[in-house]
């Protein structure tokens, strides 16, 4: 009995972190997929253009935030200092600009929705009809 | 009375609300419209943008004596690595922008000086030109010479950037990128002219033309640079230390390069995995005149673990022409010679990442092979003393924001 109530508590624990996981979404009016290789090189300022030639929009969630570190994981490989230590670099030698900052996944999926060319990403437990999963990294 | 004014259009806000509304699913879908016209204007506000970047450095160094490689000897002073930098992205047009850096060093008392000054405009996702006051791209860190948490080290490795101290130039240059699936190529084509304050005294470079390829996997980056123009350098130091000792040098012996042709080679690779650092450099300078032609190069491999990165450097630098600098600037006191150039240096230090946009650094350098040539060093002392070596101890805080 106790080994069984430990077992439930446990995965307690563990279910938010195995259940959801990290998608790329995009605005409903871009492309339906992309390669996580595209995403990767729009996130590191290698592209500026969606796989439809349309220029993109990428979003970033705040540094620290747990959605965040399991992206740059799963597609970029960087965690947080590094990403910093990369845009300084990318900033100070005047070749681009980090994308731009969203408070939070209903912040990134506001502005996904309503910006053309935008892609983010968020916690496949908060997609909705506003925005279109593109990748599943 | 005024709380009373305040909070009467909000309760009529409120109350108008619901009566207008004729169902809840309506004014979901009302609000829903409010926010996403807000989203939008939010966004227009942010591409109209105007972002300010900056960067700072502090940090002290000493040496155990004069010899003054890197500007550093026994009695250096906090202020001479601090400095504080602005940097103003200002957008004209979707393509275009103006980029504005502003740098204050502790060693010119705080004074800011415009780095950059350049209009940027991007025609089509591969291609950019730009025009205005920038950095000559002669190294692989010159675009972030003075960014020092964009860099592994304390300090760039002298042996390499030490010889040019002219880093910024007025002109254009266009870029043109190509992508591959897992790499790309960028070509950079430059040209302008400078007029900066180098080693030895006033610098001139006119019609200044370079080009410039880079390929890189975003592992490995190979980078080569070449580039020529006509130069005036005026040895004004020299002036100087002739007047110290009381000796007027006849008019026009300082001028070590009148018009004369200068040409830049360089090669560059980089490796970087993530917790392999390894960068390697090989430079050539080379002036008709007595100007030192030289030859250098560094190495260096560091290693991340976690928010430690450790490295060591090895670099070595040599003038090639000392034949051309046989006589005397001041007959039985100053030979030519001492412009002539060698050394061996050695570095380990390592760099703390504290927290994201802040670094720390440590680093000792130790110096050799100083007694051939003192090029770039602490003249006077070196005629003195004539030291082998100088070992040169750095403790620096870089960050980014």
């Amino acid at each position: 009995m106790k080994k069984l109530s430990l077992l439930f508590a446990a995965s307690l624990l563990v279910s938010p972190f195995t259940l959801a996981e990290v998608v790329v979404i995009g605005n409903p009016a871009g492309p339906d997929s992309i390669s996580a290789n595209e995403v990767r090189d729009l996130y590191l300022n290698r592209s500026k253009a969606l796989p439809n030639g349309d220029s993109a929009k990428p979003f970033e969630l705040p540094e620290g935030n747990a959605t965040r570190a399991e992206f740059h994981d799963k597609v970029t490989g960087r965690n947080d200092a590094q990403l910093k230590a990369f845009w300084s670099q990318q900033v100070f030698t005047g070749r681009g600009q980090p994308p731009a900052e969203a408070g939070s996944a209903s912040g990134m999926k506001a502005q996904v929705a309503s910006t053309p060319g935008a892609i983010g990403y968020i916690d496949s437990a908060e997609v909705d009809s506003s925005v279109k999963v593109i990748l599943t990294p | 009375m005024k709380k009373l004014f305040t909070a009467a259009p909000l309760a009529l806000a409120i109350a108008a609300t619901p009566a207008l509304a004729q169902s809840t699913e309506e004014t979901l879908e009302r609000m829903q419209q409010q926010l996403n016209a807000m989203q939008q204007q939010l966004n227009s506000a942010k591409d109209t943008g105007i972002r300010f970047n900056g960067f700072f450095s502090t940090g002290f160094a000493r040496a155990s004596n004069d010899a003054g490689y890197a500007g550093i000897t026994d009695e250096s002073e906090v202020a001479d690595l601090s400095l504080f930098a602005l940097q103003g992205t200002f957008d004209v047009t979707q393509k275009s922008q103006i980029v504005m850096q502003l740098v204050g060093r502790g060693e010119d008392d705080w004074e800011p000086q415009v780095e950059w000054a350049y209009l940027s405009h991007r025609p089509t996702n591969n291609l950019q030109i730009r025009a205005g006051k920038m950095r000559i791209p002669f190294f692989m860190y010159s675009d972030s010479l003075e960014v020092g948490y964009a860099q592994p080290w304390a300090r760039p490795p002298q042996s390499v950037y030490g010889p040019i101290a002219v880093t910024s130039y007025v002109g254009a240059d266009a870029s043109y990128n190509l992508n591959f699936d897992n790499s790309s190529l960028t070509a950079t084509g430059f040209t302008g002219f400078t007029d900066e304050d180098g080693n030895s005294g006033d610098v001139q470079l006119r019609n200044i033309a370079g080009m410039n390829l880079t390929w890189t996997d975003y592992v490995w980056t190979v980078r080569g640079v070449a580039a020529t123009a006509e130069a005036d350098i005026d040895g004004t130091r020299l002036g100087a230390l002739a007047a110290q000792s009381g000796i007027t040098l006849p008019p026009g012996i300082t001028q070590l390069a009148d018009g004369d042709r200068g040409n830049f080679f360089g090669l560059g690779a980089s490796y970087d995995d993530g917790s392999w650092q390894i960068i390697g450099e090989v430079t050539r300078v080379e002036v008709d005149g007595k100007f030192a032609d030289t030859d250098s190069a560094y190495l260096s491999v560091g290693h991340r673990f976690g928010s430690w990165t450790p490295y060591l450097a090895a670099g070595w630098t040599e003038s090639q022409d000392d034949d051309e600098r046989t006589g005397f600037f001041i007959p039985g006191a100053v030979p030519e010679s001492i412009l002539n150039y060698q050394r061996h240096e050695y570095s380990i230090g390592t760099r703390w990442d504290i927290t994201p946009g802040v670094a720390i650094k440590a680093d000792v350098t130790h110096v050799r092979g100083l007694d051939k040539g003192y090029g770039n060093l602490n003249t006077g002392y070196m005629l003195a003393e004539n030291p082998e070596s100088t070992n040169v101890y750095t403790l620096k805080l870089d960050s980014a924001f």
